[in-house]
C-alpha cells in the first residue's frame, strides 16, 4: 500500500489543468519543462522504491483486488516510467523552441500532459479494462498532436492514423469484455492467477487473439504497422520525436505485460506467432527505411524494425529474452527521440528533410554531426553504445535458447539498420551541400536550448553502454519477476511483498 | 594494462577536447603516448618470458560474462609492439603528410582511438571484449577511410570497408555466443581449458564457420577481399596503418588466439589453408597488372594475408613460427612502402606507375629506403623478408601429407610477388626519367623518418635475426603452439630443398621482372586479358548489388505503403478473422451450443426491426437514410439493454446516440453525397471479408455467454455497494466509487477531445 | 435468446467492417459507430444476459437476491462515454479534413504514404 503510487497519473493530471487554465505561453513553456522534471523526480523515487522494497502496490479507493482496481509498480513498469520521463523531459526542453515553428499556441502542453497520464496510466495500471481506459486518453491525445497543424498532410496522415488505431481500440475493448465473461475478473493478477489454477477453455486464446492484435496495432508490429509510415513524417517535429519515443513502446509493454501474465497455455503458439510477427516485422521494416530518402521517413520505417527486435525478446520467453527486450526498449526510447531531434535540427540548419537536398553538415556543424552520430551508431548496435548491448543480449537469448532462424534474421536486419543510418550519415553530413539547393541564408544559429535534449540522450545512451551492468540487473530481475509471476500476484491480491 | 590504456584514453582525450593545446602540433601527443607504450610494453618482455602471461580482470557485466579482461602474453605482446610502435611512426609522418588538410583535428581523433582500439583489441582476453574492439576498428577505420568525404568514391570505399567487415564483426559474434555456451563463458582461458569439448560439440562447425567469416572479412580473405584495395582512398597514413600493424592483421590475430582452441580438426586445416592459399594467389597475380602504386601496395597486403592465413590454417610448429616472422616482416615493409607511396604521390603529383620513373635522382635517401623495403618484399637477402619466405617454405617443406600441391602454389604466387617488388622499385626510382610539374624533393625529414627507421629494422634484425627470434618470436610461440620448442633463425641453412625452392624462386622472379619492365606490350597484353578474365569487379558487384537490393526494398514498400487506408484495414482485419478462425478450428476449442431458446417475443422482434435498419444503412446511397438507419439501430441496442436489466446503460446510450446523430446531420450539411466509389468485385471481396469478421465475432460471444464462470468481483459489488459504499445504484456506485480510476480516465477522454475539437475547428478563426 | 443477439452482434460487425472499406469516410465514420456499438454490445452479454434484475439495492437485508452482473454495465458506460468523446473528435477531423482537402474520398489520402 503506498500513495505515491498514483503520482505518476495525479501529477500530469494536476499539470494538465494548470494548462488549460493558463494563457500564457512562457509560463507554459516553462511549466512543462518544470512539470516533467517533477515526473522524472517521482518516477525515480518510485524506482529506487521498488529496487528497495519490492512491488508497490495501490488498492485505488481502499478497495482491495481483485475488486478494485490496483495500480502496480513493479520493476518493469518502474524502468518504463523513468525511460518515459526522461522522454517527457528531454521533449519538453526541445519543444520550447521547436514548437513555435508551425504551431502558434501553447496548447500543445495540455495534450503533452494527458498523453503523459495516459502514458503513465498505461505502465502502472492493474487491470485490464483501466488499461483500456489510459489507451484511450493516451490515443486521444496523440490523435490531437498528430493533427495539430492542421496542413493537409497533417489531417491526411492522422485520418489514417486514427482509422487504423480506432480499430485497434475496439479489438481491445471486445477482448477485455470476452476476458471477463469468461474469467469472471478484470484485475490481472487475478486473471494470471486463476488462469494457472485451473483449466480454462481454450477459446481464451480466441479472445486474446483479439488482444494480441489491438497491441500490435498499438505497437507497429507487422501486418499492423501501416499507420505508422503513414503518419509519423507529418507533425511537427517535436510531436514525432514524441511519438517515437513512447507510443508505438506503450503498445510493446502491454504485450509483454499482459502476455507474459496470461498466457500460460498454448505457449507454443504464442511464441511461434510471437517470432514470426518479429522476424517480419525486423526484416519488412529494415528494408523499407533502405528506400527512403527522406530522414523521417527513414527514422519511421527504422521504428518500426526495431519494434520486432522487442517482440523477438517477449517471443523468446526466457529471463535472457525478456531482459534483451526491455534493455531494448529502454535503448530504443533513448536513441530514436535523439534521432528524430537531430532530424529536427538539420531541417532547421538545411530547410529541409530530404537526403538530397543536404549536405556538407559535417565541415559546418561537427557538433550536429556527434549529436547525430552517438544516436545513429546506437541505433546501429555498435559498441561500446547502448544499442550493443541491447543486440548482444537478445542475440545471446536467442542462440542459447536455439531459436536460430530469429536469431539470423536479427543480425541480418542489424545490417540493414547500419545501412540506413550511414545513408543519413553520408548524404546530409558527409557529401558536399548539392548546387541547387543551398539551404538556408543567413546561417540559423542553433542555441543550446536546441542542442540540448539530442545531447542528453545521447549521453544517456551512451552511460547505458558504459554502465550496461546495472541497466541490465534492472532489465533482468524485472524479467525474473515477469517470467515467475508468483510475486507479482502474492503482492496485488494478497498484498504481501516479496 | 587497463591503467596503461585509461591513461591513454585520458591524456589523449585531453589533449583533444582543449583544442588550443599543442595546436599544430597536436599529432606528436598520440605519437608520445604510443612510443611510450611501445617502451612500456618492450620492457614487459622480460617479465612475460619468465611468467608467461600478465592476466587482468575487471568485472564488469559478469550476469552476461562480459568482463573486462586484459592477457599480456607472447602473442599480444608481439602485436601490441608493432601496433604501438608503427602506431607512433604512422604519427610522426602524418604531422607532415596531413598538414594541408582541412579537419585535421578530427583525424588524429580518430587515429588516435584507432590505435587505441587495435591495442584493446590484441590485450583482450574476453572475446565479448575483444569483439567490441573489433568493432570500433571497423568504425574507426570507416571514418578515417572516408576521410576525403567530400568525394563519392572515398565515401563509398569508407562504407563497403564498414559494410563488409561489420557484416563479419556480427557473424564473429554470433559464433562467439554460440560456442561461448559451451564453456558457459566468454573469456579466453575458459575456452582454453575446455577446448576438447567445444571442438567434439556439434556447435563447433557453425560456430568456427561463423567466426572465420568476422576473421576472413577482416584480413581480407577472398572472396570478401575486395574491401581493401577500394580502401586505399584513404589518406596514406590511414592506408600505412591499415595494412601493417592494424585492422587486417585483427583476423589473423583472432585465429592465432584461436587456433589452440579450435584448431587441429580437418575443418580448420582444409577451409582455413584453402581460403588462405586462393587469397594468396589472387593477390598476387593481381597486384602484377596494376597501375596505381597504392593499388600495387594493397594487393600485395591480400597476397601476405592470404600467406599468413595459410600458415595459421596449417598449424604446426613451424608454421606458427613462420607466420609469426612473416607478420613482423609485412608490417615493417608495407608500412614502409605505404608511406613511400604517399610521400611520392605528395612529390610528383601522381600514383600512376607508368608516369613515374627516374625518381632515384630525386629522392636518394626515400631510393634507398624504398629498396630495402622492396627486397623485404621480394623475400631477398639480407633482408628479413628473406627469412620470412625460407621459414615459410621450411614450413611446406616439412608439412605431413598435402605439401606438394602448397609448395607449388607457394613458389609461384612467391616468384610473382618477386616479380612485382622489383618492377615496382625500378619503375619507380630507375626507368627512364619523367617530367615533373615540381622537381621532387625531400624535404620534410618526418616523412622519412618513420619508413627509415622500419627499413633498418629490417635489415638489422636480417643480419642479426636472433635479436627477434630469441625474444619477441619464442615468448610468442608458446601461445600459438602449445608445446613448440625455440626457432632457430639462420640466414644460412646449407644446401637443401629450401634453398633450391629460393633459387628457383629469384631465377624466375627476376626473369619475370624483367620482362615486365621490358616488354611493355606483354604487360599490356596481361593487362588486357586480366580485365577479360576477371571481368567481375567485386568492389563494383557489391555496389550494385546494394543498388539493386535497395530497388527492390523500395518495390516492396511502395506494394505494401501503398497509401489506400481501406486495405490497410482489410489487411488487419483478414489477419485477425484469419487468426481466430484458425484457433477455433485448429485450437481444440468446444463448439458453442447453437440451441435457440426463445423466452420471449421482445427480442427476436427487436432484432427483426434492427437487421434490416443495418442492412439499409449499409446498402443506401442516401446520407441521411443512412444516419437515420444508423441511428434506429442504436435506439435498439439500448431497448436490448434496457430488457437486459442495465437502465442507466440503455439511458446513456439514448443519449449518445442521439447527440452523435445530431453532430453528424450537422457535420453532414457540409458534407458531398455518396458516390459509388467501388466496383462490384471489390465490394464482394469486402463483404467476404466482412463475414469472415463477423462470423468470428460471433462464435466468441457465445464462447463467452456459455463460459458460465462464477463472478466473485460483481457479488462483492453487489454486498458491498450498500453497506460500504452507501449506494443503491450498484452500476454507479462502480462507476464513481469501485472503479473510478476509470471514470478519472474517461474524463480526461472527454475533455481532451473537447479541446482537441475546439484546436481542430478553431485553426480557421485563429482563436482559442 | 444469446444466439440471436450473438448473431446480431456478428451482424454489426459485419456491417461495421463492409462499411470501414469503403471509400467515403462518412460510411467509414457509421462503420466505426456500428462497430463500436457491436463492441459494446459484445462486453456486455460476454458475462451472460439477466432480463429484469436490474442491479438495485432495495433492502437494507443482507438477504441475496440475484441481480444482472453490473460490472459490465459500467464497463460499457464508460466505453460508450469514450466512444462519444472519440466519434466528436473524428467528426471534426471528418470536417476540417474536408474544409481543407475538400474531398470525401479516403482514397484520396494515399499520398501521405509516398
Amino acid at each position: 500500500m503506498n500513495t505515491a503510487a498514483a503520482l505518476p497519473i495525479l501529477i500530469p493530471l494536476v499539470l494538465m489543468i494548470i494548462m488549460i487554465i493558463n494563457r500564457s505561453d512562457t509560463l507554459a513553456r516553462w511549466t512543462g519543462v518544470a512539470g516533467s522534471l517533477l515526473l522524472l523526480a517521482c518516477s525515480v523515487y518510485l524506482f529506487a522504491t521498488v529496487r528497495h522494497s519490492g512491488i508497490l502496490t495501490l488498492q485505488a479507493g481502499g478497495w482491495r483486488a481483485p475488486f478494485g482496481i490496483t495500480l502496480v509498480i513493479d520493476l518493469f513498469s518502474g524502468l518504463m516510467l523513468m525511460a518515459g520521463s526522461v522522454i517527457l523531459v528531454a521533449v519538453s526542453v526541445f519543444s520550447v523552441r521547436f514548437i513555435r515553428e508551425d504551431c502558434c499556441n501553447n496548447r500543445f502542453y495540455v495534450f503533452f500532459f494527458s498523453l503523459a497520464m495516459g502514458l503513465n496510466g498505461s505502465f502502472i495500471t492493474g487491470d485490464l479494462f483501466n488499461l483500456f481506459v489510459w489507451f484511450e486518453v493516451l490515443l486521444l491525445s496523440s490523435f490531437v498532436l498528430i493533427t495539430y497543424g492542421s496542413t493537409p498532410q497533417q489531417l491526411k496522415g492522422g485520418v489514417k492514423y486514427l482509422a487504423l488505431n480506432l480499430l485497434g481500440s475496439l479489438f481491445f475493448l471486445a477482448g477485455t469484455g470476452l476476458f471477463y465473461g469468461e474469467t469472471g475478473t478484470l484485475n490481472m493478477a487475478r486473471l494470471a492467477e486463476l488462469l494457472r489454477e485451473g483449466e480454462y477453455s481454450a477459446s481464451l486464446n480466441v479472445s486474446a487473439i483479439l488482444i494480441f492484435v489491438a497491441f500490435g496495432i498499438k505497437g507497429a508490429v507487422f501486418p499492423f504497422h501501416f499507420w505508422l509510415p503513414a503518419s509519423y513524417h507529418t507533425p511537427n517535429i517535436t510531436i514525432t520525436s514524441l511519438f517515437a519515443g513512447l507510443l508505438s513502446k506503450v503498445g510493446v509493454y502491454a504485450m509483454i505485460r499482459v502476455f507474459t501474465l496470461l498466457f500460460m497455455h498454448d505457449q507454443v503458439f504464442w511464441q511461434h506467432l510471437f517470432l514470426v510477427v518479429a522476424g517480419l516485422t525486423m526484416v519488412i521494416g529494415g528494408m523499407a527505411a533502405t528506400a527512403q530518402y527522406e530522414t523521417r521517413r527513414v527514422l519511421s520505417y527504422h521504428i518500426i524494425s526495431q519494434i520486432g527486435y522487442m517482440v523477438m525478446g517477449l517471443g523468446i520467453y526466457t529471463p535472457l529474452g525478456i531482459a534483451g527486450a526491455l534493455f531494448f526498449m529502454i535503448h530504443n526510447m533513448l536513441a530514436k527521440t535523439a534521432a528524430f531531434m537531430v532530424a529536427g535540427l538539420i531541417r532547421r540548419v538545411k530547410g529541409s528533410y530530404e537526403l538530397m537536398e543536404i549536405g556538407g553538415l559535417y565541415r559546418e556543424r561537427p557538433l550536429l554531426a556527434v549529436l547525430f552520430i552517438v544516436p545513429a551508431f546506437a541505433l546501429a548496435g555498435v559498441p561500446p553504445l547502448s544499442g550493443f548491448f541491447a543486440k548482444f543480449i537478445l542475440i545471446k537469448a536467442g542462440l542459447e535458447d536455439g531459436h536460430y532462424w530469429i536469431t539470423a534474421m536479427a543480425v541480418f536486419t542489424a545490417m540493414l539498420t547500419l545501412f540506413s543510418m550511414i545513408k543519413i550519415w553520408n548524404e546530409a553530413f558527409l557529401k558536399k551541400t548539392p548546387g541547387n539547393h543551398p539551404g538556408i541564408n543567413p546561417p540559423v544559429r542553433l542555441n543550446w536550448i536546441d542542442l540540448f535534449p539530442p545531447a542528453f540522450l545521447g549521453s544517456l545512451s551512451i552511460l547505458m553502454g558504459l554502465f550496461a551492468g546495472p541497466v541490465f540487473r534492472f532489465a533482468l530481475e524485472a524479467a525474473r519477476v515477469l517470467t515467475n509471476v508468483s510475486p507479482y500476484i502474492e503482492s496485488v491480491i494478497y498484498g504481501l511483498s516479496p | 594494462m587497463h591503467q596503461a590504456l585509461l591513461i591513454y584514453l585520458t591524456v589523449g582525450g585531453a589533449a583533444f577536447l582543449f583544442p588550443g593545446v599543442g595546436g599544430k602540433r597536436r599529432a606528436l601527443v598520440p605519437a608520445l603516448l604510443l612510443a611510450g607504450f611501445f617502451l612500456f610494453f618492450l620492457f614487459k618482455l622480460p617479465f612475460i618470458a619468465e611468467t608467461g602471461a600478465w592476466h587482468q580482470v575487471i568485472l564488469w557485466i559478469p550476469e552476461l560474462g562480459l568482463n573486462l579482461e586484459f592477457l599480456l602474453d607472447g602473442l599480444s605482446l608481439f602485436m601490441v609492439i608493432l601496433v604501438a610502435g608503427i602506431g607512433a611512426l604512422v604519427f610522426l609522418y602524418s604531422r607532415v603528410y596531413m598538414k594541408e588538410y582541412q579537419e585535421t583535428g578530427r583525424f588524429y581523433l580518430y587515429l588516435f582511438l584507432f590505435a587505441g582500439s587495435m591495442t584493446g583489441l590484441v590485450l583482450s582476453a574476453n572475446l565479448i571484449q575483444l569483439f567490441i574492439f573489433w568493432e570500433l576498428t571497423s568504425v574507426l577505420s570507416f571514418l578515417l577511410i572516408g576521410f576525403f568525404h567530400e568525394k563519392a568514391e572515398a565515401r563509398r570505399a569508407a562504407f563497403q570497408s564498414l559494410y563488409i567487415t561489420g557484416f563479419g564483426g556480427l557473424c564473429m559474434l554470433a559464433g562467439i555466443i554460440l560456442l561461448g555456451s559451451i564453456p558457459g563463458s566468454y573469456s579466453l582461458p575458459a575456452w582454453l581449458a575446455s577446448s576438447a569439448a567445444i571442438r567434439a560439440s556439434s556447435f563447433y562447425v557453425p560456430g568456427l564457420l561463423l567466426i572465420l567469416v568476422g576473421a576472413f572479412t577482416k584480413s581480407a580473405q577472398f572472396p570478401f577481399h575486395f574491401w581493401l584495395p577500394t580502401a586505399m582512398k584513404a589518406p596514406a597514413p590511414v592506408s600505412a596503418y591499415l595494412h601493417s600493424a592494424t585492422m587486417v592483421k585483427a583476423g589473423f590475430f583472432l585465429l592465432a588466439r584461436l587456433a589452440p582452441v579450435l584448431g587441429g580438426t580437418p575443418e580448420w586445416k582444409y577451409i582455413i589453408s584453402s581460403v588462405g592459399v586462393l587469397t594468396m594467389l589472387v593477390g598476387s597475380y593481381l597486384a602484377i597488372s596494376q597501375k596505381d602504386i597504392k593499388s600495387i601496395l594493397a594487393y600485395t597486403t591480400i597476397n601476405g594475408l592470404g600467406i599468413l592465413v595459410l600458415l595459421i590454417g596449417i598449424n604446426t610448429e613451424q608454421s606458427a613460427s613462420a607466420a609469426l616472422i612473416f607478420l613482423f616482416v609485412h608490417a615493417m615493409y608495407k608500412a614502409t612502402l605505404f608511406m613511400m607511396a604517399g610521400m611520392i604521390e605528395k612529390k610528383t603529383g601522381t600514383r600512376d606507375i607508368d608516369r613515374l620513373g627516374g625518381l632515384a635522382r630525386h629522392m636518394p635517401v626515400s631510393f634507398i629506403i624504398a629498396l630495402l623495403a622492396a627486397l623485404s618484399m621480394a623475400g631477398l637477402p639480407p633482408m628479413l623478408g628473406f627469412l620470412g619466405k625460407e621459414l615459410i617454405y621450411e614450413a611446406k617443406v616439412e608439412l605431413p601429407g598435402i605439401n606438394f600441391p602448397l609448395l607449388v602454389l607457394g613458389v609461384l604466387s612467391n616468384i610473382l610477388m618477386v616479380a612485382v617488388s622489383l618492377a615496382f622499385l625500378y619503375k619507380i626510382f630507375l626507368g627512364p626519367p619523367r617530367r615533373y610539374a615540381v622537381a621532387p624533393d625531400e624535404k620534410g625529414w618526418l616523412l622519412l623518418a618513420g619508413p627509415a627507421v622500419l627499413a633498418l629494422f629490417s635489415l638489422v634484425l636480417g643480419l642479426f635475426p636472433d635479436l627477434i627470434g630469441n625474444t619477441l618470436i619464442n615468448t610468442a610461440l608458446p601461445v600459438m603452439h602449445a608445446g613448440a620448442g625455440e626457432v632457430d633463425l639462420k640466414i644460412w641453412h646449407g644446401v637443401n630443398t629450401v634453398f633450391f625452392l629460393s633459387l628457383l624462386t629469384v631465377f624466375f622472379g627476376l626473369l619475370l621482372s624483367w620482362l615486365i619492365i621490358r616488354k611493355t606490350t606483354l604487360l599490356e597484353a596481361w593487362r588486357r586479358m586480366n580485365n577479360a578474365i576477371f571481368y567481375i569487379r567485386f568492389s563494383e558487384l557489391f555496389s550494385a548489388a546494394i543498388d539493386r537490393f535497395i530497388a527492390f526494398s523500395g518495390r516492396k514498400e511502395k506494394v505494401m505503403q501503398h497509401g489506400y487506408h481501406r486495405y490497410y484495414i482489410l489487411t488487419i482485419v483478414s489477419f485477425t478473422a484469419l487468426l481466430m478462425w484458425g484457433k477455433v478450428i485448429l485450437g481444440g476449442v468446444e463448439w458453442p451450443e447453437m440451441h435457440v431458446r426463445v423466452e420471449s417475443f421482445f427480442i427476436p422482434v427487436l432484432v427483426g426491426v434492427m437487421v434490416p435498419a443495418v442492412l439499409y444503412s449499409t446498402l443506401t446511397r442516401s446520407r441521411m437514410a443512412a444516419i437515420i438507419d444508423m441511428g434506429v439501430v442504436g435506439y435498439g441496442i439500448s431497448l436490448i439493454y434496457m430488457y437486459f436489466s442495465a437502465v442507466d446503460l440503455a439511458i446513456m446510450q439514448i443519449l449518445v446516440e442521439t447527440l452523435t446523430v445530431v453532430i453528424f446531420v450537422l457535420v453532414l450539411q457540409r458534407l458531398p453525397r455518396f458516390a459509388i466509389l467501388s466496383t462490384r468485385r471489390t465490394r464482394i471481396r469486402d463483404l467476404t471479408v466482412a463475414l469472415v469478421f463477423g462470423s468470428v465475432m460471433t462464435m466468441v460471444a457465445l464462447f463467452a455467454v456459455q463460459a458460465n464462470v462464477p463472478k466473485p468481483v460483481s457479488e462483492y459489488f453487489q454486498d458491498r455497494s450498500l453497506t460500504d459504499a452507501f449506494g443503491r445504484n450498484v452500476v454507479n456506485v462502480i462507476l464513481v466509487d469501485f472503479r473510478a480510476f476509470d471514470t478519472l480516465g474517461e474524463t480526461v477522454v472527454l475533455i481532451t477531445a473537447a479541446l482537441g475539437i475546439l484546436v481542430l475547428i478553431g485553426k480557421k478563426t485563429g482563436k482559442i | 435468446m444469446e444466439v440471436i443477439l450473438a448473431i446480431l452482434v456478428g451482424i454489426l460487425f459485419t456491417a461495421g467492417v463492409y462499411l470501414l472499406l469503403r471509400r467515403s469516410i462518412v460510411k467509414f465514420i457509421i462503420g466505426f459507430i456500428f462497430i463500436s456499438n457491436a463492441t459494446n454490445l459484445l462486453v456486455f452479454m460476454a458475462s451472460g444476459l439477466l432480463a429484469g434484475a436490474p442491479a438495485f439495492i432495495r433492502d437494507e437485508g443482507g438477504e441475496k437476491i440475484i441481480m444482472a452482473d453490473p460490472v459490465p454495465q459500467a464497463l460499457v458506460l464508460t466505453a460508450i462515454v469514450i466512444g462519444l468523446g472519440i466519434t466528436a473528435f473524428t467528426l471534426a477531423l471528418k470536417y476540417r479534413f474536408f474544409q481543407v482537402t475538400g474531398t470525401d474520398d479516403l482514397d484520396q489520402l494515399k499520398r501521405t504514404d509516398q
